[in-house]
Formats: structure tokens, sequence, C-alpha cells
């Protein structure tokens, strides 16, 4: 077990240098880190809610869509790399389980992923802290209690969406083993995304009384394929009012996202198992 | 003593397009492969070799047969850690200096950390690599990736190492250093499968050879035996004058033996090649 996962380790840390290296990465922490910073031009747009509300709506908006778009890219990329440049046969001719292979694959990802949350994260929550020494002076003048920024909360946000993340890379993986394709894993990868993201859809749908038996079934069986990536949002109430948060909430997303992340991940694993090198 | 490589029954069909047609790449193929020889595995391009490596290293499952390496069943884990492969134009990831990635497969082919070291420096010394180890791969020559990749195959000391075209590409005087290497495995015990199109080398290294085409086996036997017309000899004469033919030729025929052909001994040109470039270093 021990080797086994030392194995996986040195598999993840080649990827994650393979991943840091490239341009892309560096492109869309920089277009994310923009994003973050061009909120304080924008703020004066928000739409009659708090400042630093529209501060964290704008940098969260900038972490998962950049975020989403790194995991699902970058992740097929990594795969494909392997396969297409015939590395895997290299590394796969070695005592390397295709398990392990996989799940180097899957750390090394997601370890991109943390260091791209991370610095957003000190970015933004950087950014919200300076503009709410600022807001305070003001809010004091005025008599008015302005809604207070969270350290603890962003670093809570920053987990969940690296959890989502997780669950996308899982995904992105097990359409790689099945993909003969780096354009139809990142095709395929994106539809799952947002169906993801749409998913709360269908669970509402699902609510609702309904005759049609075969439809009432496919939402069943959609609803519960694809993890719900909405149920992941919850930044600004964490960032900005974490008491209004409840508990068992968060605990139910992070099983959930670990549920979904782990079952990805087996059958990823059982499909590249088949899988000719 | 166990064969290195058993062989038995080796099927491996393709299925192809939309319909699933089948296309068979390797036909009931039964191989013994010995051990502490250096094996050629040859045969023209599609054929059927580099496939039947894949099987065996578990990369590619079999349609139907049976293979053992080292005595242990092909495609576990346990088996592929006695046995080192450099596959065709082997591709390495590019940021990785030649030092680095050795020691990364030496650490994913189980080397303790404790021998990691030493293990690296040995495969570097051997495959003439300590000089340019330090170097980003993706400044290598393709004689030098041959030369890497040969590395990382042997850094953990495996008793088997399988060589998929080692030296497609690669100039003779690169040839002949994975040559050169290729006989230091054999001379540590070390049974070396190579798999080539490229006759003349594979005539000078190897001991054995197994020739297939079309996916089936058609020869397999010691390189001399399959190479030698028992029927035919050769002597190579100095300062053969007409007349001093003309003798020979007749004490020939009095004993019932007749010359065929007279010609001049030739060297290859990939020896001429060798021998003018000596100096040259694959850089």
């Amino acid at each position: 077990m021990k080797a086994s996962l030392q194995r996986a380790y040195w598999i993840s840390r080649v990827t994650f240098l393979e991943a840091v290296r490239q341009r892309f990465f560096a492109f869309l922490v920089v277009l994310g880190a923009a994003m973050v910073l061009s909120s304080l031009s924008f703020r004066f747009l928000d739409f009659g809610h708090g400042e630093l509300k529209f501060i964290a709506d704008f940098g969260f908006g900038g972490m998962f869509l950049f975020g989403s778009v790194l995991g699902v890219v970058m992740t097929a990329q990594l795969f494909f790399s392997e396969m297409d440049n015939r590395t895997a046969l290299t590394l796969l001719a070695k005592p390397l389980s295709r398990t392990e292979f996989l799940l180097g694959k899957f750390f090394g990802a997601w370890a991109v992923l943390a260091v791209f949350l991370g610095v957003l994260s000190l970015l933004l929550g950087g950014v919200m802290w300076w503009r709410e020494q600022t807001i305070l002076v003001q809010a004091e003048q005025r008599g008015l209690l302005p809604g207070v920024f969270s350290a603890s909360g962003m670093f809570a946000y920053a987990l969940l969406q690296w959890l989502r993340l997780g669950v996308v890379i899982a995904i992105v993986l097990t359409i790689s083993s099945i993909a003969r394709t780096f354009l139809f894993a990142v095709i395929v990868g994106a539809l799952a995304v947002v169906a993801g993201q749409l998913q709360w859809i269908a669970q509402d749908v699902l609510l609702k009384p309904a005759d049609n038996l075969a439809y009432k079934s496919f939402l069943w069986v959609s609803s519960r394929l694809l993890p719900n990536l909405q149920q992941f949002n919850i930044g600004d109430a964490l960032v900005l009012e974490p008491a209004s948060v409840p508990t068992d909430a968060v605990q139910w997303v992070v099983v959930s996202g670990i549920f979904y992340m782990v079952a990805y991940l087996v059958l990823a694993s059982a499909i590249f198992r088949r899988r000719e090198i | 003593m166990t064969s290195a490589i058993s062989v038995r029954n080796l099927t491996k069909d393709f299925r192809i397009g939309i319909r699933g047609l089948k296309l068979r790449a390797v036909d009931d193929l039964t191989l013994e492969i010995p051990r502490g020889q250096v094996y050629g595995l040859l045969g023209p391009n599609g054929c059927g070799k580099s496939t039947t490596l894949k099987i065996i290293l578990g990369l590619v499952p079999a349609t139907a047969g049976e293979i053992t390496i080292l005595g242990q069943p092909s495609a576990t884990a346990s088996a592929r850690e006695r046995t080192g492969f450099l596959p065709e134009a082997p591709y390495f990831h590019k940021f990785l200096s030649g030092r680095e990635l050795v020691r990364y497969c030496a650490q994913l082919s189980g080397v303790t950390a404790e021998r990691v070291d030493q293990s690296v420096e040995e495969a570097l010394a051997l495959a003439a690599m300590t000089e340019a180890a330090s170097r980003p791969i993706g400044t290598y020559s393709k004689g030098m990736l041959q030369r890497i990749g040969f590395a990382q195959a042997i850094v953990h000391d495996p008793e088997l190492v399988i060589l998929d075209e080692p030296t497609a590409g690669v100039d003779p005087v690169g040839s002949a250093a994975i040559g050169r290497m290729i006989h230091a495995m054999r001379d540590k015990g070390k049974t070396v499968v190579l798999c080539s199109h490229l006759l003349g080398q594979v005539e000078q290294v190897c001991d054995r050879v197994a020739i297939m085409d079309r996916g089936k086996l058609v020869l397999e036997g010691k390189v001399d035996d399959v190479l030698a017309r028992r029927d035919r000899h050769v002597m190579t004469i100095e300062a053969l004058t007409p007349a001093a033919q003309d003798a020979a030729e007749t004490a020939l025929a009095a004993h019932g033996a007749k010359v065929t052909s007279v010609t001049h001994p030739r060297r290859s040109l990939e020896d001429l090649f060798r021998e003018l470039v000596t100096g040259s270093r694959d850089a």
C-alpha cells in the first residue's frame, strides 16, 4: 500500500511540474487575477448590493470560470500528452498499476488547481480586506453596520471550490479513459461541467408530480449520475455571513463531493485498465 | 531454469472500424526465449513484433494465449519489476533533465531511497550519459534520447531488458554504442530481447533470432545456425594470381569440389563509416 501510494506520488509530482510549466496555466492565473483586481474598477456597478459582496461575487466568478476551464482542459491535456507522446508506454511498462497512474494524474492536476485557487483566494482575500478597512471607517462615520469579511470563510470557500474542481477532474479523467481524442474529452468534459451546474433543475423537476414514468426515470438517473456542482457555490455566504451557513449543509456538500470524486475515480480506473496503450 | 519469456499460442486480434472488422496482428505465436542471451525479434513493419512486445509487457491484452516472464504470468506488476523496457522512438518529458528522468524511473521501478543515487549514476555511466545528464531532455539528439531511454530501462537492474527498435533513426556511431550496451548487459548475465528490422545490426549483437511475418513465426534459432550455408565454404586468399587460381581449381576438381565464384572480400558500409568517423561523438 505504501509503495503504491509512493508510485502515485511520483507520477503526481511530475504531472504537477509539467502542468505548472505550461503557458496555459500561467495565462489562466493571470486572467483570474485580472478579474479579481478589475472588480475594484467595476464596484460602482454593485446593483444596490454591498461593495464587498460585489467584489466577492466577481472574484468567485473568476475562480469558478477559469478554475473550471483549467480543470477540464488541463486534465485532458495532461492525460492525452502521456498517451499521444507515448510516455505512458514507458511508465506503464514499469511495476506501476494503471490505477496508480490515474491517481497520480488526478493528484497532480488537483495540486495545480490548489495553487490556482490559493493564489486567487489570497488575492481576493487581500482585496476584500483592504476594501473592508476603508468601508469600516466610512460606516462608522455614518453609524452603519457593513458586512464583515471572514478570512476563515474565504479559506472554507477555497477548500469547497477545490473539492468541486476535484470532482471535475475525476469526471474528465473518466471521460479521457474512454475518449480517443483530446478534443472529444474536452468537449464532453465541458458539457458534463455545464450539466453538473444545471443539475439542480433536474432535481427540482423531479420533486414535482409527473405522469410520464420514463421522463421521471431519466431525471432520476441523470440527477444521480452527475453531481450537483451548484451546491458548492455558497461563497458569498461563507465569506460575508459565515454564521448564516448551517454546518450540516457544508458537511453534506463535502460528503457528496468526496463520494462523487471517489466514484468517478473508481470508474475511470476500471475503464482505463481495459484500455490498449 | 525457466525461460526468460515463454509465449504459448499467442493470438491478438484488433477490431477496426465501426463494424468491428477483425485484424489479426499475431497468429498463434509460440516462442521460448532463453535466459542470458540477446534475442532478436525480426520482421517487416506490421508483422506483429511490436504488438507481441506490448502484450508481453501487459500494455495490450491478448486475445488468446499464455505468456510468462521469468516464470511469472506477464501483465502483473511483479513480473515487470524484473523487466526493463525501451519503447520505439522514445519520448520523455522534455522539462526533466536526463538524471531526473532516470531517477523518476528508478523510483517508479521500486529502487529503494538508499540505493537510488548509486543506481542512477551506474545506469547513466553504462549508457555513456553522465556528462549530459544535467541537461534538459529537450536539448538531446536522437541518439542521446535512445541512450537515456536505455538508462531508464536498466536503472533498476532488471533481469530482462526489452528494446523496441533501439537504433531506429540513430547514426552508425550511436548504433555501435547501443550495441556495446547490449553486450554489456549480456556480459552481466541479463537477457536482452530486441525488436528490429535493421538486420545487419541484429546479426552483430544477437545470439538467437526469430523472424515473424504477418503475425506468424517463420524461423527461429541461433544466428550462426540460421545463417550458415553448410554446403558452401569461403576461403580468403592473398596474392591470388590467375595461374594460382587455375591450379587451385584443378586441385579442387580432383576431389570433386568446384569453385563457383571468386570475388574480392568487401567490408560493410557501416564498418567503413565507423572507421572514418571514429573520433566523432553523438552530440
